[in-house]
């Protein structure tokens, strides 16, 4: 209640102005006249009597500064003409202030673009309405392949039915269709969703209507709601979308919305649909079988319900179903199901890398800030006798805080508006870095909230930069006052802080330089993958000629049969061209993985039996793409239809199912679950060839059982062109689009790139990650290097004097040279030790983004410490040379 | 003059009211000076400890200042104690008291010991 009423009566006294200066002018006017008055009376000359008043008063410029600081609060116009004048001190050392603000911008720059991406990919509410209470549901088993199996029909009814602390559960299947657009024809990823997908998700349209019951079930019309993105991208935003047709997959569909903008899992979509757009959605097989897993599953949790409750409901209803079907749920496999919060499913692929990403520029914004806090505490000594004057001039301690507080301040803030710029330049970057790891890297942006970080950061940068500056004790004036203070020594205990500050710079900057050096010797390794291929000059492009509703239908195929033929002839005609095939596209993993399993031999008890990838592969593919054959043959042309099937198999599966045995001329056939689906598929296929491992698909990942298929023999895996030319590959991309254009207009044509271009592109998320922290690393060295030669400079300065008396008696200057440069080394060599056990310590956090280098990688850590020292000595010998060359008659004089 | 103590923020504000209880309406030098004497001139008081804690006071409401003129004719600033300022001084009067009388206690020579 008191503080209240001294509150308001300070806001009053900021408008009190110049009359209450006035008034306590007068007041203090009569206070030493009645104090001299009293002393003639006892006996005093006047004049004497008058000056004994004065010298009571202690100052009355002090009394009039410490009342306006009682009377108002920190004064508009004295926080102007602080600022003012800090503004003018910095004018007069411009070097101090544009390393000073260089280095700010940098430490602040780098912190703010990181958080931008932080916020935008893992902290932001969601846009979904009560974002916080989706929640993943994660149905997962042992092995290979066995992370993320999502869920069948039955099982998601079973999760409704029992489990009612999830309020709404929605299905989603990830799907492709071929738009059929005015510009040709392109595929584009859908949704596949039940009606209430939209109500449990919190989405609603912008335009149009979001799908409900009505649209369920195998009789509903096919309706199309466009994702915001896809819309603006494909239709310039266009409203009159809504209530059109679309072609997809040949068949119309209506669109009857446009969604908000809002991030998908587990990737972006242009558009989700109802599920009987999907004939293989509607059909028995999705809806009956409890094996039969194709869909996502995301549920909002009931009102008043916890994490942890829905996970204890959840474990109950699976234990009940694993007890009821036992045939679905392979002991040996441990089948669970998890539940995470929707928002940490979607960050889950970034938040290593970006948490990585956010510590590395932390540590370079605690380099630079401790640089500027070094060249602030020399700067304070070389001004002590400024601050010394000013405080004798009648300046408090408050005043001369709130001087250099403003100082600091101008500084940050300069340097947080240039870092923010800083920041604003990386942040495309860093989007599309991101974009690689997580759906919502459009939700990027400098916003408030990352705008109030950089501020934040600034203020506190502001706050210990002032606190750590000298200040002339009260009380001690009269002694700094007397001694002239010209020594700018800065005292023992400011020296100790110096050094301090240098060695966490080298210590930091070694933490930074090892992951930077583990980061990219991984990249390293990775691009030195041996993908397998004989030759990577090869062209490929994607053109599925089929679509699913083609699919078993034999006019089409033959159709699609002939124009990749006649698209290989003409191919093949290109100047420079060597070899045109057909098959799936190397390197790139393929979407359908089957079960197979050997004729005549058992899998070993217990085991599932093993999953291979399917690719196609025409005649002519493997000398085309460059895949070898390590025996048998390649397919033939009459491996066709009407003919036997027959397979080639990779090394790795050949070693799975026949360990110790030729596997040419035995059989293999599909089995498991996909037998459902297409009963022919476990027909007995006859193996013609052994061809070698790829690394299809991520180059830090084992190679995967394959099985090559005759494309004639599965026609609707359909393919990518491999075109081989003897040279310039990727100079035949637009003469071969052009081709493949006008043998099949409606076709798609995706990914046209060489498979140098495609590895390039796999390695962008990685390289782009390296290189920034490798460039963090490469700042915080050059901060560093800077911060010892300027404490070292300044030691030499300090001590010109001494050094004087030192040559003067003898001492020659490569003695100099080596006590200041002894004196560097043994920040230096601090540095290295700290440095080198923080990041033996810091690396484990890097450990799962490392390929083929071990987190303590003996030969990196000894590198960094030698280019750290190396720097370090190179940085220490500026200050020792410039020590070697003073002469000791100048520096004697100028004392 | 070297032995003269700085006076103590808190226990300024108490003399500062005491005095104006026990001498009525006073202006800033008065008081200042009726304080050194009560002190036996062990307090220095100068004009930057003195007129803050006095605006701090009449912020607070305890005290509230008119111009008049003094004894000898000048004009002067003079502070008065308003009713808070009187309830206020007897509040902390008393607590003075207690702690006075606590720290007493502590400090006393045990009984028995030497």
């Amino acid at each position: 209640m008191r503080q209240l009423r001294v509150a308001f009566a300070r806001i009053a006294g900021v408008f009190a102005g110049s009359s209450a200066d006035d008034d306590l002018r007068e007041e203090l006017r009569s206070h030493v006249e009645l104090e001299t008055a009293e002393n003639i009376r006892r006996g005093m000359p006047p004049e004497e009597a008058h000056r004994q008043a004065l010298l009571a008063s202690g100052g009355l410029t002090q009394a009039v500064e410490a009342v306006r600081d009682q009377r108002g609060l920190p004064r508009l116009e004295s926080i102007v003409a602080d600022i003012r004048y800090a503004l003018r001190a910095l004018r007069r050392s411009p070097g101090f202030t544009a390393v000073v603000v260089t280095t700010l911008a940098l430490g602040i720059g780098a912190n703010t673009a990181i958080f931008s991406v932080v916020r935008g990919v893992l902290l932001k509410p969601l846009p979904h309405r009560d974002g916080d209470r989706l929640v993943y549901l994660r149905h997962s088993r042992e092995g290979a392949g066995g992370e993320n199996i999502t869920f069948s029909v039955p099982e998601v009814r079973d999760l409704r039915t029992g489990a009612p602390s999830l309020a709404g559960i929605a299905e989603y299947s990830s799907w492709s269709v071929i738009h059929q657009g005015s510009e040709g024809a392109e595929r584009i990823r859908v949704g596949l969703v039940t009606g209430n997908y939209f109500e449990v998700m919190g989405l609603s349209t912008v335009i149009g209507r979001p799908t409900g019951r009505s649209d369920d079930g195998p009789d509903a019309p096919p309706v199309a709601i466009l994702t915001h993105e896809f819309w603006v991208k494909r239709f310039g935003g266009d409203p009159a979308i809504v209530g059109r047709q679309l072609t997809l997959d040949r068949r119309p569909v209506t669109v009857i919305g446009i969604l908000q903008p809002a991030p998908f899992f587990p990737e972006q979509v242009d558009a989700l649909l109802n599920m009987v757009n999907s004939d293989h959605h509607v059909g028995a097989s999705m809806v009956e079988e409890r094996t039969h897993r194709m869909t996502e599953v995301v549920a909002r949790l009931a009102p008043g319900t916890t994490l942890e409750q829905a996970r204890a409901q959840l474990a109950g209803v699976y234990a009940r179903l694993h007890r009821n079907y036992p045939e679905a749920y392979d002991p040996e496999s441990r089948y669970r199901v998890t539940l995470t919060p929707f928002k940490s499913v979607l960050g889950e692929r970034a938040r290593l890398t970006l948490w990585l990403l956010m510590g590395a520029a932390a540590f370079v914004l605690i380099i630079s800030a401790a640089n500027v806090a070094n060249l602030t505490l020399m700067r304070g000594v070389r001004r002590e006798h400024e601050l010394v004057v000013r405080a004798a001039l009648g300046a408090g301690a408050a005043r001369l805080r709130r001087l250099l507080l403003a100082e600091s301040l101008v500084l940050t803030i300069l340097g947080a508006i240039l870092g923010i710029a800083v920041a604003v330049s990386g942040i495309g970057l860093l989007t599309s870095l991101a974009e690689r790891y997580s759906p919502r890297a459009s939700e990027i942006r400098l916003d408030v909230v990352v705008l109030a970080f950089a501020l934040t950061l600034s203020v506190l940068l502001a706050a210990l930069l002032s606190f750590i500056a000298w200040l002339p004790k009260e009380g001690t004036l009269a002694v700094a006052i007397s001694t002239g203070v010209r020594r700018a020594s800065g005292g023992l205990r400011k020296q100790r802080l110096q050094r301090a500050l240098v060695v966490v710079q080298v210590a930091v900057s070694v933490v930074l330089l090892a992951g930077a050096g583990l980061l990219t010797r991984t990249l390293i390794r990775l691009a030195e993958v041996d993908t397998g291929l004989t030759t990577e000059q090869v062209l490929t492009m994607y053109v599925p000629l089929l679509t699913r509703a083609d699919r078993s239908n034999p006019a089409a195929e033959a159709v699609a049969k002939e124009q990749y033929e006649h698209m290989r002839r003409e191919l093949a005609a290109l100047p420079g061209v060597v070899d045109v095939g057909v098959g799936s596209a190397p390197l790139r993993p393929s979407e359908v993985v089957w079960e197979v399993k050997a004729e005549g031999g058992a899998p070993a008890a217990g085991s599932d039996p093993p999953r291979a990838e399917v690719r196609s592969a025409n005649p002519e593919f493997f000398r085309a793409a460059g895949i070898p054959l390590l025996q048998g043959r390649p397919f033939a042309s009459t491996d066709g239809l009407v003919s036997p099937g027959v397979v080639i198999i990779n090394q790795t599966l050949a070693t799975r199912l026949f360990p110790h045995e030729n596997p040419l001329g035995r059989r293999i056939a599909w089995t498991g679950d996909i037998l459902r689906l297409y009963p022919s598929s476990g027909d007995w296929r006859a193996i013609v060839g052994v061809a070698g491992d790829i690394r299809h698909g991520e180059p830090d990942a084992a190679p995967r059982p394959a099985v090559y298929v005759p494309l004639a023999q599965m026609e609707q895996l359909g393919g990518s062109l491999a075109i081989r030319a003897d040279s310039n590959v990727a100079g035949l991309a637009a003469a071969a689009t052009r081709i493949v254009r006008r043998i099949a207009p409606t076709a798609p044509i995706e990914n046209v790139m060489t498979l140098a271009q495609y590895r390039d592109q796999a390695l962008s998320p990685r390289r782009l990650n390296a290189v920034l922290v490798s460039s963090f690393g490469m700042l915080a060295v050059i901060i560093a290097a800077v911060g010892i030669a300027g404490v070292l400079g300044f030691s030499v300065s300090a001590r010109t004097n001494e050094i004087g008396i030192r040559m003067s008696l003898g001492a020659d200057p490569g003695r100099v040279e080596r006590m200041i440069l002894g004196e560097g080394v043994v920040l230096l060599a601090g540095g290295l030790v700290l440095g080198v056990a923080g990041a033996f310590f810091a690396v484990r956090v890097v450990k799962g983004l490392l390929f083929g280098v071990a987190p303590h990688d003996p030969s990196t850590f000894i590198g960094v410490a030698v280019l750290m020292a190396a720097i370090g000595v190179v940085a220490c010998l500026v200050p020792a040379l410039r020590a070697a060359r003073i002469d000791p008659a100048i520096a004697m004089r100028a004392e | 003059m070297a032995d003269r103590m700085d006076v103590q923020q808190g226990t300024l504000a108490l003399m500062i009211l005491r005095t104006l209880e026990v001498l009525g309406p006073l202006h800033g030098y008065g008081i200042a000076r009726r304080i050194e004497e009560t002190s036996k001139n062990r307090l220095a008081l100068n004009y930057g400890t003195l007129y803050p804690a006095l605006l701090k006071l009449e912020q607070e409401g305890f005290v509230k200042s008119e111009w008049g003129l003094s004894e000898n004719n000048r004009r002067a600033k003079f502070y008065a104690l308003t009713a808070a300022g009187r309830r206020q001084l007897a509040r902390e009067t008393r607590e003075w008291h207690e702690t006075a009388d606590l720290i007493a206690a502590f400090l006393a020579p045990r009984r028995g010991a030497s």
